[in-house]
């Protein structure tokens, strides 16, 4: 479903990501650790086609995301770090309008179901936007990542801004998306929830892919001691 | 998809403070101007009937007398209101509203109504046409410099990427979003407008049609300010930036570009100035057949071609006056040295024309405007076309007037009198404004211009949403 083929980005001579070579199969949840600036962002911006690869290849159901923009979007639906909504609607508003972008048609009380089950308080569902938490937006960015019914979810610190029940909430929701055969990247610092939800992780640091593996491979301690010693090996090698 | 986006880019504009603002003072605008313009042309329009069935009056009032007395005491000439005026008045204001009518000269327009005005009309009248044509592109302006960089602004532009959504369809979208309140608003005025002028007595005949082909400019001409403006918020990073661009760009084309161009047209081809004009039509006329002197050389040799053209040997052998021939003579001769030099004029108010369509390249705004005026039947081409038809007219007048001296007199009879029924038998001035057809011909390139300014705005809007 998604595949990065030697995959590379750089910035005006800064390099964020070399080589990236990756693959995420229908129903596979692939979690990408890493610390800020380790190419997480630039991976998921690079599936969105939000920016162009400087060399390789981002297949998204075997489309080039670079040569068919759009067609590939059908497939995907995205949650970024700090979703962004339309301030003078509503919640409601919102959901229905990027629904039928998605050419995706729901009616009211259908919307605001998909809304309660994404963990956003009833009261606040008629509520405009600009008076909602991160927390909350981020509520209305699964609400609509559920209502796309996408092939492919890709996400960029989705729980980030949530409270522990709705991150809970939202881990409920990737383990039945993954029975539902949807491919899910998703970026994270949450060593936990990459465990807990994931069926891959991948450890980034410095734009490079360090290690790959099957989450039942690794425990919990095992994995935290990885991903540390990945970070100190890097900076003990920048030293 | 695109209906998708224009209804929320209303919905949003409608909840926003600023713009409900904004909204309720052009609708407050449109409605006082609407209002104050009806009341002026019902109070012009009322004087305009009773000085016109006064010069009648007066005209059909005359004792008997000699016809070319009658000739010199003269009448008017009155300029009818075109219904469409309520909207945009153009240039009647300046241009006068009645023609006095008099043997042997061509008299201006007079009776201007802005010479009635203190020096505050300076500041220019509260009139439809000034909110069609400078508040609603404001209007416009200030729904459209955000909607590309508030969408970079407050993060929601890669959502809305992330739906799979074309730029080109988000741009439509916006385009709607615009365009549906512009298009609520001026459709109002318009039907306000044609329900007015249809409840009006006496307010001449409303042409539905240029009605509607009006409304068609202006949308044309908002169209082309909607295009400007996503295009300028699709380049700029910060809507603050946008703003003050496209406040520029109103600036430039709406108010610095006409007066700039009105400065070029006067100085490349300057009208001559009042005395100018009438030496040289005074000098032209000398230089022809005078009717009121018969010493001239120019009357002695029509006097001699008279004779040997009849046959005779003394003008009392004529079987009509020759005094009342000659007048009439002296009239055509008059009415020719006239003609050659109102076409000059007319040939420098097209050379300047040319001038403003050359600027019009520039500024969407001067083909809108002329064509608006066109359309109300205000502009010079119709005070120039009304001035001709009264110019016609009083030829006609004088021919009547001069053929019966000729007709039912004899040679050097001055102390003929003419029945008072003659004044009767003279048809009162009536004067119909060009129809639709003659109007659209006659400004073809100034639709063909803002046609011009739809299709480039559209594919510079176009080049530049491939970017977003």
């Amino acid at each position: 479903m998604l595949e990065a083929i030697n995959l590379s980005k750089s910035y005006a001579g800064h390099q964020a990501l070399t080589d990236l070579n990756l693959s995420v199969a229908s129903g596979e949840v692939y979690c990408l650790l890493g610390a800020n600036g380790a190419g997480k962002t630039t991976t998921i911006n690079l599936f969105m086609g939000f920016i162009a690869p400087t060399a390789g290849k981002v297949l998204v159901n075997d489309l080039d995301v670079n040569a068919e923009p759009q067609a590939t979007k059908k497939h995907l639906a995205y949650i970024p770090e700090n979703l962004k909504l339309y301030p003078n609607l509503t919640g409601l508003e919102n959901l229905d309008f990027f629904c039928g972008l998605a050419a995706k048609k729901y009616s009211k009380q259908e919307l605001e179901e998909l809304l309660e089950q994404s963990g956003l308080q009833p009261e606040f569902i008629h509520s405009r936007v600009g008076t909602y938490s991160k927390g909350m937006r981020q509520k209305v960015g699964i609400a609509l990542a559920r209502a796309r019914e996408a092939k492919v979810l890709l996400l960029d610190e989705p729980t980030s801004g949530l409270d522990p029940q709705a991150s809970n909430e939202f881990s409920e929701l990737l383990h039945s998306l993954r029975g539902k055969g949807v491919a899910t990247l998703m970026a994270t610092h949450d060593l936990f929830r990459a465990k807990d939800t994931g069926t891959h992780i991948g450890i980034m640091n410095e734009g490079k892919l360090k290690h790959s593996l099957a989450a039942d491979s690794i425990s919990l301690s095992e994995l935290e001691d990885l991903y540390l010693e990945t970070m100190r090996m890097d900076k003990t090698q920048l030293a | 998809m695109i209906r998708k986006i224009a209804l929320k880019e209303f919905k949003e504009n409608l909840r926003e403070g600023r713009f409900r603002v904004s909204l309720v003072i052009v609708v407050s605008l449109l409605l006082m101007a609407t209002w104050l313009s009806l009341n002026y042309f019902n109070s012009v329009q009322q004087q305009h009937a009773e000085a016109k069935a006064n010069a009648r009056n007066i005209w059909v009032s005359q004792d008997e007398k000699n016809p070319h007395s009658a000739a010199h005491y003269g009448t008017y000439a009155f300029k009818p209101k075109y219904p469409l005026s309520l909207v945009d008045p153009g240039v009647d204001k300046y241009s006068g509203i009645s023609i006095f009518l008099e043997a042997h000269k061509r008299n201006e327009s007079q009776y201007m109504a802005a010479a009635d005005q203190t020096g505050l009309a300076r500041f220019g009248d509260l009139t439809p046409d000034f909110i069609l044509l400078f508040i609603i592109p404001l209007l416009i302006i200030l729904m459209g410099y955000n909607a590309f960089t508030r969408e970079n602004e407050q993060g929601t532009l890669q959502l809305l990427k992330g739906q799979g959504i074309s730029s080109w369809k988000l741009a439509m979208g916006k385009w709607g979003g615009i365009f549906i309140p512009v298009f609520i608003i001026t459709a109002a005025l318009f039907l306000v407008a044609g329900v007015l002028l249809t409840s009006l007595s006496d307010f001449g005949e409303l042409s539905y049609d240029a009605l509607l082909l009006m409304f068609l400019v202006y949308l044309c001409y908002y169209t082309v300010f909607i295009n400007l403006s996503l295009l300028v918020s699709g380049l700029m990073k910060k809507s603050g930036i946008s703003l003050v661009s496209l406040l520029v760009i109103w600036i430039l084309v709406c108010l610095a570009l006409p007066k700039a161009s009105s400065n070029l047209a006067d100085t490349i081809y300057p009208y001559p100035s009042r005395q100018a004009f009438a030496s040289e039509v005074e000098k032209d006329k000398k230089a022809g057949l005078d009717g009121h002197n018969p010493w001239s050389q120019a009357a002695k040799d029509f006097e001699r071609e008279t004779l040997e053209k009849y046959g005779v040997d003394s003008l009392h052998h004529l079987p009509f006056n020759f005094d009342g021939y000659r007048m009439q003579k002296g009239e055509e001769h008059e009415a020719q040295v006239y003609f050659k030099h109102y076409e000059h004029l007319k040939e420098t108010h097209n050379q300047q024309t040319k001038v403003y369509q050359a600027s019009a390249l520039l500024s969407p705004f001067l083909p809108t405007r002329f064509l608006s005026m066109a359309l109300a039947r205000t502009d010079y081409g119709t005070h120039w076309d009304f001035a001709d038809a009264a110019e016609n007219y009083r030829l006609k007048l004088q021919e009547s007037l001069n053929m019966n001296f000729a007709e039912n007199s004899s040679y050097g009879d001055w102390a003929y009198k003419a029945d008072k029924s003659l004044w009767t038998e003279m048809p009162d001035f009536s004067y119909t404004p060009p129809k639709l057809g003659a109007v659209v011909e006659r400004n073809s390139s100034n639709f063909a211009l803002l046609f011009l300014w739809l299709v480039v705005s559209f594919g510079g809007l176009r080049t530049v949403t491939r970017r977003i």
